[in-house]
């Protein structure tokens, strides 16, 4: 892998301070104080400024192709770039045999929430509202091209009957409306015959569309890109 | 609670956005095309099928990182699982200020300090042993140039104090912003650039034979 496989931020130039600053070409960066242990090549540039520009920058600062010290001090880290790169190219460990011993753990520690009522003669019947939930979503995902995001089920005022709260991403390649009436029937149906909930009714709200996901996102070996740069932002 | 098949012609759809959710029951495959920030919603509400897209999609780059900040694979392994679940029991009360990546990466960070300061004073570099380069594959066992150089940069990290070593991976090894890195280690981005150049200028002096 190469430096240039690596979607780094400061390839858009974001990454950099003093990019305004540029126009005279030598001089440092105004009004930010030299780093502990910087110094200053003869042609008045922090050596610091002069790695980071040569490390982030966009395109080739025209003052360091053509003064000689600078290039100097930009020849200084190509032994440490090799390593890096060859560092980078390492394979990452697998993360599986990990994440199962994680989420073992995080099962182990069960988080029930408050109670609800079961739809039960005697009023004696409850059920954790985590678990409801997680049923109510689980009916929800069942829709093509829908995802339950939040979801919070609450017990009624004559505590027999519950009221559901759920929010969505959906998929844009239908109307709303038709798609979020098939979650509504679909989690209608699980609180009445997988949990036993008499739901009077269920409030729904879209929050957030589902996006294509590019091929090879998710779960690619770099995982640090795939969730984090690609959709969050 | 099975859904009914959809009709074919959905199925044979090439519309990635049914793809995962054909004939789901609710695993947590079908969570792989949905966005860290609503899986973290999702889990913080106690869902743990999301949290668990979560933990798949993150756990190598967290392991990554942290087996580069402590340079020992069992200690890396704990520090990650802690810090998942840590994540998980704090997950409720996370605002979402930050990204949950960037989260990860504070929470695994702060770990890896602690577990550094419960370590005795590091000995001097010249006796530490060449470090065995970490998963080289099965290539036959020849040490190319590259595995030495790799070793080289290894050894020269460990002479870096914790945080200037943890500036320089987040920043040259999985391609933070110096924003990002600033909020990972709870400081300004510019303590993190006089950290990243002191680590480089120490790098470079060390790596200074291999040129």
């Amino acid at each position: 892998m190469a430096l240039e496989d690596v979607p780094f931020s400061g390839r858009s130039g974001r990454g950099l301070p003093h990019e305004g600053d540029q126009a005279d070409g030598s001089g440092s960066p105004p009004g930010i104080p030299l780093p502990a242990g910087d110094e200053r090549l003869p042609c008045g540039r922090p050596l610091s400024w002069v790695w980071e520009l040569a490390r982030d920058a966009t395109e080739a600062d025209p003052h360091t192709v053509g003064c000689p010290y600078c290039r100097q001090a930009v020849e200084g880290l190509t032994a440490l770039d090799r390593a890096t790169r060859a560092m980078r190219a390492e394979e990452r460990p697998a993360g599986q045999t990990l994440a199962e011993r994680v989420m073992r753990a995080v099962r182990d520690e069960v988080r029930l929430g408050r109670m609800l009522p079961l739809d039960d003669p005697s009023l004696d019947l409850r059920i954790a509202e985590t678990i409801a939930a997680n049923v109510l979503r689980r009916a929800a995902d069942s829709v093509p091209g829908a995802r339950a995001i939040s979801c919070r089920p609450a017990p009624g005022d004559d505590g027999t009957t519950v009221h559901v709260t759920m929010t969505l991403a959906l998929a844009p390649d239908q109307p709303l409306p038709d798609r979020a009436a098939l979650v509504r029937k679909a989690v209608l149906r699980a609180a009445d015959r997988t949990l036993g909930l008499a739901v009077t009714n269920v409030d729904l709200e879209v929050v957030a569309l589902l996006e294509p996901i590019r091929p090879g996102d998710a779960g690619r070996r770099s995982g640090q890109t795939a969730a984090g740069d690609g959709e969050e932002r | 609670m099975r859904k009914p098949a959809a009709p074919l012609s959905r199925q044979s759809s090439d519309d990635r956005h049914d793809a995962p959710a054909v004939g789901s029951t609710g695993s947590a495959e079908a969570l792989t095309d949905v966005a860290d920030r609503l899986l973290a919603l999702r889990a913080g509400e106690g869902d743990d099928e999301a949290f668990a897209v979560l933990v798949h999609r993150h756990s190598a780059s967290l392991l990554a990182l942290s087996r580069h900040l402590l340079g020992n694979s069992a200690d890396a392994e704990d520090a990650v699982q802690e810090a998942f679940l840590s994540a998980w029991r704090r997950l409720p009360e996370f605002r979402h200020s930050a990204a949950f990546r960037t989260w990860m990466y504070r929470i695994v960070t702060n770990r890896c300090f602690n577990i550094l300061r419960g370590r005795p004073p590091v000995v001097p570099l010249e006796t530490v042993p060449e470090p065995a380069a970490p998963d080289m594959g099965s290539a036959p066992a020849r040490v190319t140039e590259t595995d030495a150089t790799i070793s080289a940069l290894v050894t020269a990290l460990r002479g870096l104090s914790a945080e200037q070593r943890a500036c320089w991976v987040l920043r040259e090894l999985h391609g933070l912003h110096y924003d990002e890195i600033a909020q990972v280690m709870n400081t300004s981005q510019q303590t993190v650039r006089g950290r990243l150049f002191r680590a480089r200028r120490s790098l470079t002096e060390a790596m200074e034979p291999w040129r």
